[in-house]
């Protein structure tokens, strides 16, 4: 058994057919975890003895003949920013390093109830806030194609864990681009679904009105089977959508595109994007073409904007957000301090890194009243105006394509001086933020040195089927 | 749009965070960037755009209901400390 090659339907119909048992498949990967993790970094905690607890439970339900769940045996890794009853969840910060929460996010109620195996919880920028998972407190993570270079972010360690075969699958969170982003980095699936399909319920919130929860892994079908679990209604997240039937985003995948219509805008291609990247997405509408697709350029030039209403939005509520951290009633306090002020002003200072910092004091300068109106305001009416011209777009199309990432990752250490810059690269997933649409990510090529290339595949609000569709018929069922 | 250091001084007051100056002189650089790339790029002619009507994919809203939590001990793990039923914090008077 070569658990880094499995994916999760592999191993759930390995399980059942009995060529191993859960338990013999986690300890291997704990142990494949030991070796390259060192190199890696890919996970800020482990849980094995839980873990293997809950592989034996498995095992039991084989044993009995029970019905086991649809993840029944998968070894998941967990980005840290997602709530897990008894096992720390940190954030990659010093202000909650030593959180632990009294409850399940709904995401991962849900994995456990389908037999899940929670293995771990992977680090990530702090709080979500970057796109290298070089602002975690704690460590830096690697890219598994390059050590020298950064996964991408926010969830690297999510993506890297994927993609270096010490994670089946994982969760991440994405608030303009931080599933996306990295699984392109790190040549991994990794899907944003529609905002209000998966439960916020335990993601610990950065912009409550763009983040979502999404899986990243080795195969579509995985990434089926894992939104088959995690999406619908949670009457604990009052922006989880009800209009949505139970639908198994497995069934039909094979369909292909035959007929779908597919849309580049003209702009994405003219912006400052990495010549090796261009022309991995010219010849990817060219397969899509070859695959039956109705293929065609047509100007968009709102996708040339966004990205300063993005960080205004972000921003402004992240800083509404954080400030409950206030060393009060839990996370990090500083230990001297004369009044409660300074207890508030110390802890947060201390304990929040620099991105975040930064973050909170620009979300608090466009909420004060010198810029609300001007900025606030009107970065909301873009927002309102950006889903209006995607929504245009669909009346026409099927699917949007477009490159992940301008370049490629940089070598670790490079960018950090300049995260103005490095927030510039998510000028091509915000967007999709912006309006709660679903977008993959999928690999579509390899750089000359070797560097994996993502496309982004973008649909309507719910069209995660098609999205899903599209990305199988792409890569021909293959696992990456 | 000019940002001024003593109004980025003034936030982080807001923000109850401390910085040095030269960490508020980089801050106030990199804010008018990004609030002049904002006026070039995205502030297009959004007149017609009325934030009140709110017809977003998600508009469901559900009642507010209590929900006692049992495991009170577990609640309460991450405060820094207790006394009895209550989270007791530094004693500071102003």
């Amino acid at each position: 058994m070569e658990i880094e090659k499995l994916t999760a339907l592999e191993i759930r119909e390995g399980i059942i057919r009995g060529d191993f048992s859960c338990e013999e498949l986690v300890k291997k990967l704990y142990k494949r975890i030991k070796v390259v993790d060192k190199d890696i970094n890919a996970y800020l905690t482990l849980c094995e003895e839980r873990a293997l607890e809950d592989a034996r439970k498995v095992d039991e339900k084989v044993k009995n003949k029970k019905i086991l769940g649809k993840l029944a045996g998968v070894p998941i890794a967990i980005k840290d920013n997602i709530c897990t009853d008894e096992i720390k969840t940190t954030c990659a910060s010093k202000m909650l390093e030593d959180f632990i929460p009294p409850y399940n996010a709904s995401v991962i109620k849900k994995l456990k109830e389908e037999d899940a195996i929670i293995i771990g919880k992977t680090n990530m920028d702090e709080f979500s806030m970057g796109g290298s998972t070089e602002n975690s407190a704690f460590k830096i993570t690697k890219n598994p194609h390059d050590l020298e270079r950064v996964p991408g972010g926010s969830s690297g360690g999510s993506a890297a864990a994927v993609a270096s075969g010490i994670a089946v699958l994982s969760l991440g969170s994405d608030t303009g681009g931080s599933i996306r982003q990295p699984a392109a980095f790190c040549g991994v699936i990794g899907l944003k679904p529609t905002y209000g399909l998966v439960s916020r319920f335990g993601l610990v919130s950065f912009a409550s009105s763009l983040d979502q929860i999404g899986p990243i892994t080795k195969s579509v079908k995985d990434c089926a089977l894992c939104l088959d679990v995690v999406a619908g209604y949670d009457p604990k997240d009052n922006t989880s959508s009800k209009s949505q039937e139970t639908i198994s985003y497995l069934e039909g995948i094979d369909a292909g595109v035959r007929g779908m219509k597919i849309v580049l805008p003209e702009e994405l291609l003219s912006q400052d994007i990495n010549v090796e990247i261009k022309n991995a997405i010219e010849e990817s509408a060219k397969k899509f073409k070859e695959l039956g697709a109705e293929v065609e350029y047509i100007p968009l030039s709102v996708f040339n904007r966004g990205l300063s209403s993005y960080y205004i939005i972000s921003s402004a509520e992240a800083s509404s957000n954080l400030g409950r951290y206030d060393g009060i009633r839990y996370g990090y306090r500083t230990k001297e301090f004369k009044d409660v002020y300074e207890l508030m002003v110390k802890s947060r200072s201390e304990a929040f890194g620099e991105e975040v910092k930064r973050r909170i004091m620009f979300g608090t300068l466009v909420l004060s009243s010198s810029y609300y109106e001007d900025y606030y305001k009107k970065a909301l009416k873009f927002r309102e105006n950006l889903s209006r011209e995607f929504k245009k777009v669909f009346e026409g199309y099927d699917l949007i394509l477009s490159p992940v990432t301008l370049d490629f990752p940089s070598k670790i250490g490079e960018k950090k001086s300049n995260l103005l810059e490095m927030n510039f690269g998510d000028v091509y997933t915000s967007n999709v933020n912006l309006a709660g649409l679903p977008a993959i990510s999928i690999p579509c090529g390899k750089s000359t040195n070797g560097l994996p290339i993502g496309i982004q595949i973008i649909g309507d609000h719910f069209s995660e089927r098609k999205i899903l569709r599209a990305a199988e018929a792409f890569l021909g069922g293959a696992k990456v | 749009m000019k940002i001024t250091i003593d109004e980025i001084k003034k936030i982080s007051s807001y923000a109850k965070l401390i910085f040095k100056e030269d960490e508020l002189e980089k801050m106030t650089r990199d804010f008018e960037k990004i609030l002049n790339n904002f006026d070039t790029n995205d502030s297009l002619n959004l007149e017609d755009i009325n934030l009140d009507n709110f017809d977003r994919v998600n508009s469901e809203f559900r009642k507010d209901e209590i929900e006692v939590f049992k495991d009170k001990k577990k609640l309460f793990r991450n405060t820094k400390s207790m006394r009895e039923k209550n989270i007791e914090v530094p004693k500071l008077i102003e």
